[in-house]
């Protein structure tokens, strides 16, 4: 791999790292090196926002190699919503610009004095004057730093107010609205006062069997193409499992407490490209293209919402109104926060408004009935400035619902809000949301899909009855595992490509010769490893647990009456993972078994 | 005693038991589509059989065994191997599980395939209930 930049920004010192080759070869790349790379700076005491607080961001070994659904890149650290390790990929074009650069990374620590940007331009690394960018949104920046350097097609990962202003569920940007959305690194970012990051390169990234990948690259490529779920994501987008998830109860509707909604069939990815969708808009040298661009009728050309952002901002507030959806999608990404957590929150809000937990007075005026959900606006607004009722809820779901003595009543987990996949109708999320490693994430495992019956039976991913219980926990982990090599690759997890192609890429790319098996045994590894990074960060086996409203059976729709039997499946989970189940450590010889030697004194001591 | 899968029989069974299944009537009632089926050679089929269903609004207005699959244009061709058919007409394999795993192929538009997912987990309901043996 190539090297990573590490920069210092209290002292502006800037050096070139080259990561140890073993743990290239035991973590491959991504989220999953990253953890390696950071596991000894992440510390239970260390404050998200201190100068000493990581901010890493990591390419993957196919990242801009014009593969299948590659051009993707990861931002860790230490999450300021969660306490606990963070990551969040994104796609676009800035994480290949970053390699034709010459660099695979960029470790950032320290902080600096007055707002800056980073440029980087084929080897030369700068640290900018930000003062006159301070305050942009998301848009904008991007576009006024890329006047200021005047590099044709540079590409710029940017923070919007919302980061600057320590939402802890704010972002970073790139390419008009891609975003790393997820656990605050936005925020971190912010807190360095660093608006910005520039990239301009012009270098061939390095193959180790370039004719070898080539070949496969091609061949990957042309059978991604002809994949039918490719072809419902390039029509439809991600949004093209609404109508499906809506019908089975996984769609989830007012804040996770209902399984109907009659304004769901308005809201879909069907309706979205019978009305307002003008074109698609891809990641660099995808041939999926799940993006979409639509067209409110303004004449304003718009970014068009995913399934996350649709339901979210959707059924979970009420909301039929597909325009005020994108609406509100658009703010989120101006303004540089995560629309998972920020709907989640906004629903929550309405939720302990119906309740009288909040009132118009906690709300400056705002009347948050259910269906008012031009409210949401304002709301977005207040959150990403802090202001009024949205200083609160920028600490996030967990954080907002305490204040008001009513913790139990946010749908997250360990301080990240819970996506839109309820468990109660595809009950393998159970599992996911409450042992992923970044809190309640759907992306470290899709297992909904697998619930709908996409099976990986070469690595072990067999198909359970959507509403199984413990019956399905060690398939769970396996899923797990192997997307967590979609992590390491940074490989986007809608390449439905076979796992056999995914080794041959990954072995031509970096020279090693794993097995298929040896490929998994690396997501297990970075598991395991991130597993253990929370442990010290303080997680708990009492972490792993679900929101009481998840484990209450819904009254109507396709889930309902359904109870998720959790505690049978957590522990069948524990047994699958060989994790002690009292608390919630990887067994020593599962450490050994991963070759993990490195870190098992520091579970285990002598 | 119900007829074999594949045969016309079965096709002609499928087709009254459609016209007839107030569930099926139902979830289909904004189904508006025609679809071909195309059963790959394999094992004790040796040749390929294209099944040609009109449904309309929860109906089936004509079923067809077809010669040659372009005497008909449907909206929607669903295309897998006798293997895989049988495992889908014994229960054996999801149809969800079979497109997402590129055991069924699907050609048409898949805005509409999308939205009504039901319908056609009920259509294959209905034709697992009229399969009694598979040859």
């Amino acid at each position: 791999m190539q090297p990573i930049l590490r920069i210092d920004l209290s002292t502006r010192k800037i050096e070139t790292v080259n990561l140890p080759s073993a743990w290239e070869k035991e973590y491959l790349g991504g989220a999953s090196l990253g953890a390696r790379v950071l596991y000894d700076s992440l510390t239970e005491e260390l404050d998200p926002f201190s100068p000493e607080s990581p901010l890493l961001i990591l390419c993957g070994p196919l990242t801009g190699t014009l593969g299948p659904a590659v051009g993707r890149f990861v931002v860790c650290g230490k999450s300021p919503a969660t306490g606990l390790w963070a990551e969040s990929n994104c796609g676009g074009f800035w994480g290949p610009e970053l390699r034709f650069a010459g660099f695979d990374g960029i470790w950032i620590v320290g902080k600096l004095e007055t707002p800056h940007y980073i440029k980087i331009v084929d080897g030369e690394v700068g640290v900018h004057p930000a003062d006159l960018l301070w305050g942009l949104d998301t848009y904008a920046i991007q576009q006024r730093i890329k006047e200021e350097i005047q590099l044709p097609k540079s590409r710029v990962l940017a923070i919007g107010p919302a980061g600057e202003n320590g939402v802890v569920f704010s972002g970073l940007f790139c390419d008009h609205g891609r975003s790393a959305g997820r656990t605050g690194l936005g925020a971190v970012m912010g807190s360095k006062m660093l608006k910005a990051i520039a990239v301009k390169g012009s270098r061939k990234i390095p193959i180790f069997h370039a004719e070898s990948f080539n070949s496969i690259r091609s061949a990957s490529n042309r059978f991604l193409k002809e994949d039918v779920y490719t072809k419902v994501l390039h029509q439809l987008g991600t949004a093209s499992s609404s109508d499906y998830s809506d019908y089975l109860g996984i769609m989830p509707k007012k804040y996770y407490s209902s399984g109907y909604f009659e304004g769901t069939g308005n809201i879909s990815g069907s309706k979205i490209s019978e009305t307002i969708l003008k074109g698609t808009s891809a990641c660099h040298g995808c041939v999926i293209a799940c993006g979409r661009v639509v067209d409110l009728g303004d004449g304003k050309v718009r970014k068009g919402p995913e399934y996350e952002t649709l339901v979210g901002f959707g059924p979970n507030l009420l909301n039929s109104d597909l325009n005020l959806i994108v609406k509100l999608g658009e703010a989120c990404d101006l303004l540089g926060l995560d629309t998972i957590s920020t709907a989640n929150i906004i629903g929550l809000a309405y939720k302990l408004f119906e309740q009288g937990v909040l009132n118009e007075n906690d709300t400056g005026g705002l009347n948050l009935a259910w269906g008012r959900s031009a409210e949401a606006m304002e709301l977005i607004k207040l959150i990403a400035n802090r202001e009024g009722i949205g200083k609160i809820m920028a600490e996030g779901s967990r954080k907002f619902a305490r204040a008001f003595g009513v913790e139990e009543e946010a749908v997250q987990v360990n301080g990240l809000e819970v996506a839109y996949h309820d468990p109660r109708g595809a009950s393998g999320m159970a599992l996911v949301y409450a042992t992923s490693p970044r809190g309640a994430c759907h992306n470290k495992s899709d297992y909904f899909l697998v619930d709908w019956g996409q099976t990986f039976e070469t690595v072990g991913v067999n198909y359970f009855l959507r509403q199984a219980g413990a019956e399905k926990a060690e398939n769970v982990a396996r899923h797990q595992n192997y997307r967590t090599i979609f992590d390491a690759l940074v490989l986007c997890i809608f390449s439905n490509i076979p796992v056999e192609m995914i080794l041959d890429l990954t072995n031509y790319a970096t020279g090693f010769d794993f097995s298929i098996d040896e490929l998994i045994a690396v997501g297990e590894r970075s598991w395991n490893l991130k597993r253990c990074i929370n442990i010290r960060l303080g997680l708990k086996k009492a972490n792993d647990k679900l929101p009481k409203d998840l484990l209450t059976p819904l009254s109507d729709g396709g889930a309902a009456g359904y109870k998720i039997p959790f505690e049978e499946m957590i522990n069948a989970y524990y047994d699958a993972r060989d994790w002690d189940k009292r608390t919630g450590i990887p067994s020593h010889a599962k450490l050994d078994e991963l070759g993990m030697s490195e870190i098992v004194s520091d579970f285990y001591p002598e | 005693m119900r007829p074999k899968f594949p045969s016309p029989e079965w096709l002609n069974a499928l087709s009254d038991k459609l016209n007839n299944d107030s569930r099926y009537a139902s979830i289909a009632s904004k189904w508006e589509a025609d679809m071909t089926i195309i059963v790959e050679p394999g094992g004790e089929l040796k040749d390929p059989l294209y099944y040609y269903f009109d449904l309309w609004h929860g109906k089936c207005r004509r079923v067809a065994v077809l010669n040659d699959p372009e005497e008909e244009k449907p909206v929607f061709v669903l295309t897998a191997s006798y293997e895989n058919i049988s495992k889908i007409m014994k229960g054996e394999l999801d149809p969800m599980q079979a497109m997402l795993t590129r055991k069924m192929k699907v050609q048409g538009n898949l805005v509409v395939m999308m939205r009504n997912v039901p319908t056609v987990l009920d259509f294959v309901r209905c034709a697992r209930e009229v399969t009694d043996e598979i040859e």
